[in-house]
């Protein structure tokens, strides 16, 4: 009987659960994972969806990405923005896009925005808030222009303009005092971008550019780096170090003869 | 969960001493928990005398209340002796000062940067309860895991082949400083907003201000 | 004075009607009954010295001090009711202590002097929330000689709290023919050596004994060595100089 290493065939593997729960108790810090601090928003516009996000990647204080990318494809008609801990919005991103493609080759249909809602609500109600991703699903499907969002519990919102992250704040203080039904193209992306430079000046966790995403009958248009506000001013001086810079501790020179060559036989 | 009266509103400050000079920098973000920006311009370095600045990182209002006590403590010098307190003078008295509260600390990390009796540039930095230290260089602050390794080697040429050591010229050391806060601001989210560099002579203090990055 | 003499000297805080404080005054005559103390500064450094009362043969004339270290940049030599001194001094050393401690750095001549003048003042009933230490004035005038960022520096102190900075000051029952003779002979550019020989001549103008290796007490206060007490054998060279 051939024994093999069995590869989890799906879900996830607790069986370090204890082990961890008893090691914390006895005073051991446990590596927490990243939390991205966020400004997303999506807001619904005549003709369509316009995604926005900034592109800081925070772990604590310190910034881990200046230039990630927070609107993700679900589906040719969907995409998505994600705010919570990072792990959990890439994989349930990752998850139901993968469970959109099979249901649309099994269908052979357009994937709807509340078919991908539905499942990632029930994938996170299932783990009861354990998996922590907020959500905001924007696209265009049968029904029009789609905007919807999840929160980590499970729980969801139909509403034409939304914002999650910790710049959500920021973010919602411009739509609320500028959003309106029937905006143009252009006015929806304008908003868009106001309202995601606020969550990048106001908030730490967020930062650097603002991507759009605009989405609408049989078109979508990824924009990365829309407005850039945050460009770096070049350095006072050149910081090119001198050739010989790193200092050689000690020197040691094998010499290879023929007999060292590689076999090539 | 229990009283905890501090907060850490972040931020960096660093200082250079020079032959006969001394330079001290500092952002002027004040930022809360959370996420938070409390405010752009909130500075935390501060002129004492013609030769001596201060700057305190770590919980703002502590910072703020150390000054105005240390302030006081000069004026009373200058009546009780008439003349200006040095500034190795007033490090010791900070320090004495900062023990004085060993038991509720002034949540700070504290800098001096200045002269000394002799003109020669000196900074002096402190922990929250008084222990300190004279040093050439010197980051403190949400950022001074970044900064400090870059003045290392390229105010004290660390990590660098053994070279001739020729004193570093003033604007030599402001270029410096101004990229250690570009920078600083680049990956430190609590960095940003202006830049104040107090530049410490025998004319007496000068400050410049700087644009940092916003987000 | 002591024909207008009336109620007034009574109460240690009680101005008379003329607006004097008879006990600081007779405390300052005190001063007057006291051994003569001589204290002459010049650019080198500040010598002290000092008469001693040897009243009897039996007396071991080294167990009389008159000249005390405050710190290591500072003395001061007295006259008067000495005990008292202890006191005085005793506040202007944790002074000075104090100040290096909070500053890491030496007080100044005149800071000690006015410090042992705040202290000088402290008698009576004390005003609120303050401390008194002593019911009536110290008897005792010191000559504090010290040396701070301003070179070499002498002052007088008096029951009064009133202190003066002089070039060269005699304090004392022989008080006024030492300070005569200190006028005529001070002049700016005397030598430490000078001032040394100076002092006990001067002493010895006013003294009733004989003037000798045991019965004065020499000091100085110098950059090089601070406050150092001569030995017998150190005076004994200055008296050979006289």
């Amino acid at each position: 009987m051939t024994q093999r290493l069995e590869l989890p065939k799906g879900g996830f593997n607790f069986e370090n659960y204890q082990r961890n729960v008893a090691l914390e108790q006895q005073g051991l810090k446990l590596p927490t994972p990243t939390k991205t601090g966020t400004t997303v928003v999506g807001i619904i516009f005549k003709d369509g969806v316009v995604l926005g996000a900034d592109t800081r990647s925070t772990a604590g204080s310190i910034v881990q990405d200046k230039n990630c990318d927070k609107i993700r494809y679900m589906a040719p008609n969907v995409y998505c923005c994600g705010a919570g801990t990072a792990a959990d919005t890439q994989f349930t991103n990752s998850l139901i896009c993968s469970q959109l493609e099979l249901h649309r080759l099994a269908t052979g249909r357009e994937t709807r925005v509340c078919t991908a809602l539905t499942l990632v609500k029930q994938m996170l109600f299932k783990y009861q808030g354990h998996v922590s991703a907020a959500l905001i699903l924007g696209g265009y499907d049968v029904t029009g222009p789609r905007l919807l969002a999840v929160a980590p519990h499970g729980s969801t919102d139909k509403l034409p303009y939304l914002v999650m992250g910790s710049g959500s704040y920021a973010a919602i203080a411009i739509l609320e005092n500028r959003w309106k039904k029937d905006l143009e193209r252009q006015e929806a992306i304008d908003l868009v971008q106001e309202a995601i430079e606020a969550g990048i000046f106001n908030d730490l966790g967020s930062g650097s550019d603002v991507n759009i995403t605009i989405i609408e009958k049989g078109k979508v248009d990824n924009i990365k780096g829309y407005a850039r506000p945050n460009r770096r001013e070049p350095k006072c001086r050149s910081y090119k170090f001198a050739r010989g810079s790193t200092a050689t501790l000690n020197l040691s020179a094998v010499t290879v003869t023929e007999g060292d060559a590689m076999d090539t036989s | 969960m229990s009283f905890y009266p501090y907060t850490d509103n972040g931020g960096s400050a660093l200082a250079i001493a020079g032959e006969d000079y001394c330079l001290l920098a500092s952002d002027t973000r004040q930022s809360g928990e959370d996420y938070k920006i409390h405010a752009g311009y909130v500075p935390k370095a501060f002129k004492l005398t013609d030769s001596c600045v201060y700057a305190g990182v770590g919980f703002s209002a502590d910072g703020v209340a150390l000054v105005k006590r240390v302030r006081q403590s000069i004026e009373w010098y200058r009546h009780a002796h008439e003349k200006t307190m040095s500034t190795p003078a007033l490090a010791q008295m900070i320090a004495t000062v900062l023990y004085s509260k060993r038991f509720f600390p002034y949540y700070v990390g504290t800098i001096l940067g200045g002269l000394d009796e002799n003109g020669r540039g000196v900074v002096y930095s402190f922990d929250p309860v008084g222990s300190f230290e004279a040093e050439l260089h010197k980051a403190v602050g949400s950022g001074a895991e970044l900064i400090q390794p870059f003045l290392d080697n390229q105010v004290n040429l660390k990590f660098l082949p053994e070279v001739e050591r020729t004193p570093l010229p003033l604007d030599v050391a402001l270029q410096i400083a101004k990229d250690a806060f570009t920078s600083a601001a680049e990956r430190d989210t609590k960095t940003g907003d202006y830049l104040e560099i107090f530049i410490i002579d025998r004319e007496g203090v000068n400050v410049e201000r700087f644009d940092l990055k916003r987000d | 004075m002591f024909l207008t003499r009336s109620e007034y000297d009574r109460g240690v805080n009680t101005f008379s009607p003329e607006g004097r404080l008879f006990q600081v005054e007779y405390a300052i005559e005190a001063i007057k009954l006291g051994s003569t103390a001589v204290g002459i500064q010049t650019s080198e450094g500040v010598v002290l010295a000092v008469e001693k009362r040897v009243t009897s043969p039996l007396l071991v004339s080294s167990s009389i001090e008159k000249i005390m270290e405050i710190d290591r940049h500072l003395g001061c030599a007295m006259s008067g009711l000495t005990p008292d001194s202890r006191t005085l001094i005793d506040h202007a050393r944790t002074q000075s202590q104090n100040h290096e401690f909070t500053y890491n750095e030496k007080i100044k001549v005149e800071s000690v002097a006015q410090a042992v003048c705040d202290l000088a003042l402290r008698f009576g009933e004390g005003a609120d929330g303050e401390e008194s230490t002593m019911s009536r004035p110290f008897g005792v005038a010191l000559l504090i000689a010290g040396i701070d960022e301003k070179g070499p520096q002498l002052f007088h102190t008096d029951p009064s709290g009133t202190y003066v900075q002089y070039d060269a000051k005699a304090i004392g029952s022989g008080s006024e023919g030492a300070q005569t003779e200190l006028q005529e002979e001070y002049h700016k550019s005397l030598t430490l050596q000078s001032a040394e020989t100076l002092s006990l001549k001067v002493l010895k103008q006013v003294m009733e004994e004989k003037l000798n290796n045991t019965n004065v007490e020499l000091a100085a206060v110098t950059p090089e060595h601070g406050f150092k007490i001569y030995s017998e054998a150190d005076l004994q060279t200055v008296i050979e100089r006289l």
